[in-house]
């Protein structure tokens, strides 16, 4: 059942097309993210959530409600923004009360309001600091406490975390989805970081040039991208061009070595232009096991990440980057020496050329 | 001359005193030209005739009537212009910034409020005669299509309190355009957009968010304006010849002669603005200083 | 909301104040112009303006006092260069109390400060508690009259132009630029000459302007202090005539557009106000 509708959207700006032919139906209490790289048309379509911008034609449904034309101070709706939005003038408590005020509610009420939020977002101490005393990490709870003060029924967050140092993103990044958790509340989550997306959402819109690209869980988002973009954006991933060599086994031709895939392929001919891709982890060096495709490769280059070290290979004409946990028993190969890597057909994925 | 003598860190402790030689002209001058001669009205202040210490300048001069007149008049006309020439300017620096005109008018505004303000003394007096004046433009123009004529048939009077004030506006509303431009842009969006998310109103938003962050470079702009127009001599000397009594024309009657006959008085006097003058910026600059705060 | 949005987008308060507000910018010139151009009976042309640039003490004056802004820039720049660079470079304990200095002529308005100078200055100055004069009364003759007028106008500019080099010198980090030509064995004078006064230009230029602003129809220094400039020479001839005056006003709004539509130039949108008023 779906509580939130977004019905064939589509914006103009001028001649600029944002966002086109957007359809998704969010149910009560998901967390969806938009995922997509600036300009890709993800905060224009919060932003119509929110009633900042107007869809050219389409329709928004909240919990059966038309709300497509209604001015954003009639909606009931919170948001948040990348740079806190906060107001200068007001004390954390002012800001969290003030949804809350312009609706002239009892001062008692307000109060009572405030004081939960404030202990929902541990800032007790911090109650009647001013936003310019707080660092970005606490003036980013207070506009969550402020935006949930007004039991909005949707809550939209526009990018909340890219001003923030890298450790307080994290951590706030799982708070903000134990509130909602906690709360039971809708959320829309903008964000250009796949990271961020994988790890906080139910389910994730990637978008691309003002279209949908794809939408699923992060589990598939990332196993099973459909599209060349999408495998491209999120995560970091290997592709190469290939071609049919038979649909019924799913038999593939990179550059003259073999692969064997476990997509289905048998609507393709013997013979067609297709894309592989291959996650670098889904690599490893042979071992004992058994694998479906066991392929002679050279090193090429060996790169450390930190937790994981990167090793470039060259599997007939094309280069592959295979992914290994790092641990300092680690027996890395010499580069230009010949090795044998092994991957699963299952990891091996056809995209449409 | 290496690299070390640059850190200020390693060259201080031995010979930091030395330094001090290289602003040395700049203190000079600054002693000679603007200390002494600030201190020598000071002085004079306390000073009777024999150049004894008194306070009977300082005394008298709350007693005087005339110059108590001349002051009170001064104040009327520097607020006068400060609130009118704050208000107005807000307006059009808000009607540039957030008040949705074209952007070229913006620049066209902020050049003009650049040379409006910068053009005062004999020049503009001479502008407000020809437009305000008994046969000024303006004034024969209300003449012909009102039948009004103001200086027989209202109280206006160009060389009067309200011919001052609005003269000086002249120059007062365009400093304010320059000084809250920058200011109002200041305002974030976002602020907005979060205050009408959150329910409230454009009236709203005005009251609760945007006057009150405003307010202190509001205030502190209009005190800035109300010293501007406090020190100004040469308009209303040009414009009324000496008649209208504001402080900055007594005393400049006192420095031609000794119209008190008492120096001593005269120094108080002076003294007196400088103290209005130092309070009012002081006044600027802690405002200024709260309002940085919040439009970082 | 499209209705709401649409209301927003018609500005129409703003174009009110905006209209208004050129209508105040504008009708003083306009007045000014169309009375400079009645000087013959029914007749509109330029005799006001021959006749007042025609006159011999119009160009003496106006000369004069551009040779006063001229010296009083100069001045200004010697004076003020060295003290912010030595400032940012080697003395930033003196940051505060040099700023506090400059802001002084907004306390001390002009007509204070030259009662103060005629007090101190038209008196002899004697080398302290003795009777040796070492300086005749610097009020009593020319040289000295220059002298005493071209400091009082420094004063009057110094929060202008000080602000404006300091300012151009944090843009350009004069530090880092000085450590790195030392670096290269340049030696002080072709530090400052070659590489701090080139990269500030534009900030002196600003400065510069401000106080020719300031400058060239300043009245009150100069008619107490008694010198032949364009101030005073304006004045009196507003005193004894009609229609010239208002032609050397309307052209002396000319130069300040002229000298601030430069600033705008070489400053961006900083137009800041000075304080001849």
């Amino acid at each position: 059942m779906s509580y939130l509708t977004l019905s064939k959207i589509t914006k103009q700006f001028g001649d600029t097309v944002v966002v086109d032919d957007f359809t998704l139906e969010i149910a009560k209490g998901e967390f969806v993210s938009f995922l997509g790289p600036s300009g890709c048309g993800k905060t224009t379509t919060l932003r119509m959530v929110a009633g900042f911008e107007i869809p050219t034609s389409g329709k928004i449904i909240l919990d059966g409600a038309d709300i497509t034309d209604k001015a954003p101070n009639q909606r009931n709706v919170g948001m948040i923004f990348q740079s806190y939005a906060l107001f200068p003038n007001m004390t954390v408590a002012q800001n969290i009360g003030f949804g809350l005020n312009v609706r002239k509610e009892a001062k008692e009420t307000i109060k009572q309001r405030v004081d939960e939020m404030i202990a929902l977002i541990n800032l007790e101490k911090h109650a009647n600091k001013y936003p310019y005393q707080l660092s970005g990490g606490q003036q980013q709870r207070v506009s969550l406490a402020r935006a949930l003060a007004i039991h909005p029924q949707v809550l939209l967050l526009d990018e909340p975390l890219s001003a923030l140092d890298a450790k307080i993103r994290v951590s706030l990044r799982s708070e903000i989805r134990a509130i909602q958790k906690k709360l039971g509340i809708t959320a829309i989550f903008v964000t250009h970081d796949q990271e961020e997306a994988l790890s906080i959402s139910d389910r994730i819109v990637v978008m691309n040039a003002g279209l949908m690209e794809q939408v699923g869980t992060p589990f598939e988002i990332y196993n099973f991208p459909q599209t060349q973009f999408v495998a491209n954006f999120v995560g970091s991933l290997n592709t190469a061009k290939a071609e049919v060599s038979d649909p019924a086994t799913g038999l593939l031709n990179v550059d003259g070595i073999q692969f064997i895939t476990a997509t289905d392929i048998k609507s393709r001919k013997k013979g067609d232009a297709i894309r592989v891709s291959i996650r670098p982890e889904r690599f490893s060096f042979a071992d004992n096991q058994k694998k479906d495709n066991v392929l002679d490769c050279t090193v090429e280059n060996i790169t450390f990440l930190g937790s994981v070290v990167r090793i470039q290979v060259k599997i007939g004409e094309a280069k592959f980057n295979m992914d290994t946990f790092n641990n300092p028993f680690l027996e890395l190969p010499k580069i230009g020496s010949k090795e044998q890597v092994t991957c699963s057909k299952e990891a091996v994925l056809v995209l449409d050329e | 001359m290496a690299q070390t003598a640059l850190n200020p860190k390693s060259s201080l402790p031995a010979s930091g005193w030395k330094n001090w030689i290289g602003v040395l002209p700049f203190f000079l001058f600054a002693v000679l030209f603007l200390v002494l001669p600030s201190l020598r009205l000071v002085m004079g202040s306390f000073a009777d005739n024999e150049g004894q210490f008194t306070f009977a300048n300082i005394l008298q001069l709350f007693q005087e009537q005339s110059i108590l007149d001349a002051y009170w008049l001064s104040i009327r006309i520097s607020a006068a212009t400060a609130l009118g020439g704050g208000i107005f300017g807000f307006l059009l620096a808000y009607s540039v910034t957030v008040g949705g005109l074209p952007k070229p008018l913006r620049s066209a505004l902020i050049t003009f409020s650049g040379v409006a303000s910068n053009f005062a003394g004999v020049p503009l007096a001479f502008a407000f005669i020809a437009t305000l004046g008994r046969t000024g433009f303006v004034t024969a123009l209300i003449k012909n299509l009102f039948g009004v004529n103001l200086y027989q048939q209202t109280d206006f009077d160009l060389y009067s309190f309200w011919g001052l004030s609005l003269t000086y506006m002249y120059f007062q509303f365009p400093l304010m355009v320059l000084i809250m431009a920058p200011a109002l842009d200041g305002l974030k969006r976002e602020w907005r957009e979060a205050a009408e998310n959150l329910g409230a109103s454009n009236a709203q938003y005005w009251l609760k968010v945007a006057f009150p962050v405003l307010l202190p470079s509001l205030l502190g702009s209009m005190i800035l304006l109300f010293g501007n127009a406090f020190g100004a001599y040469a308009t209303a000397y040009a414009l009324t010849g000496g008649r209208l009594g504001i402080i900055t024309i007594q005393i400049g009657a006192q420095i031609r002669g000794d119209v008190l006959h008492n120096p001593g008085l005269g120094y108080a006097m002076a003294m007196g603005m400088v103290v209005i003058m130092a309070i009012s910026l002081m006044g600027y600059s802690w405002l200024q200083k709260r309002s940085e705060r919040w439009l970082r | 909301m499209n209705l709401m949005s649409r209301i927003r987008r018609i500005p129409f308060w703003s174009w009110v104040w905006f209209l208004l507000g050129a209508l105040y910018f504008l009708l003083p010139l306009y007045a000014t112009l169309n009375f400079s151009l009645r000087m013959e009976r029914d007749v509109i042309g330029f005799k006001a303006y021959i006749r007042a640039f025609e006159d011999p003490d119009f160009l003496k004056t106006f000369l004069y006092s551009n040779m006063l802004a001229l010296l009083t820039i100069i001045a200004s720049i010697i004076l003020i260069v060295p003290t912010a660079y030595w400032i940012r470079l080697r003395l930033p304990e003196a940051r505060r109390i040099v700023e506090f200095i400059t802001l002084l002529p907004f306390v001390v308005p002009a007509i204070i400060l030259v009662f103060g100078l005629i007090r101190i200055y038209s008196s002899p100055v004697n080398i302290p508690f003795t009777e040796i004069r070492i300086l005749q009364p610097l009020t009593t003759f020319e040289v000295g009259t220059d002298i005493l007028i071209i400091a009082g106008y420094v004063v009057l500019g110094l929060p202008y132009m000080y602000r404006s080099v300091d300012t151009g010198m944090r843009t350009v980090d004069v530090r880092t630029l000085t450590e790195a030509a030392q670096s290269l064995g340049a030696s002080w004078f072709t530090i400052i000459v070659r590489i701090i006064l080139p990269n500030i230009r534009a900030a002196l230029l600003s400065g510069a302007l401000l106080t020719f602003a300031i400058v060239v129809g300043e009245v009150t220094l100069a008619s107490f202090l008694g010198v032949p400039a364009f101030g005073p020479y304006l004045f009196l001839l507003g005193q004894h005539r009609a229609y010239e005056p208002a032609a050397l006003s309307f052209a002396s709004f000319l130069l300040t557009w002229l000298a601030m539509g430069l600033l705008q130039l070489v400053s961006g949108e900083q137009g800041q106000a000075a304080g001849a008023h």
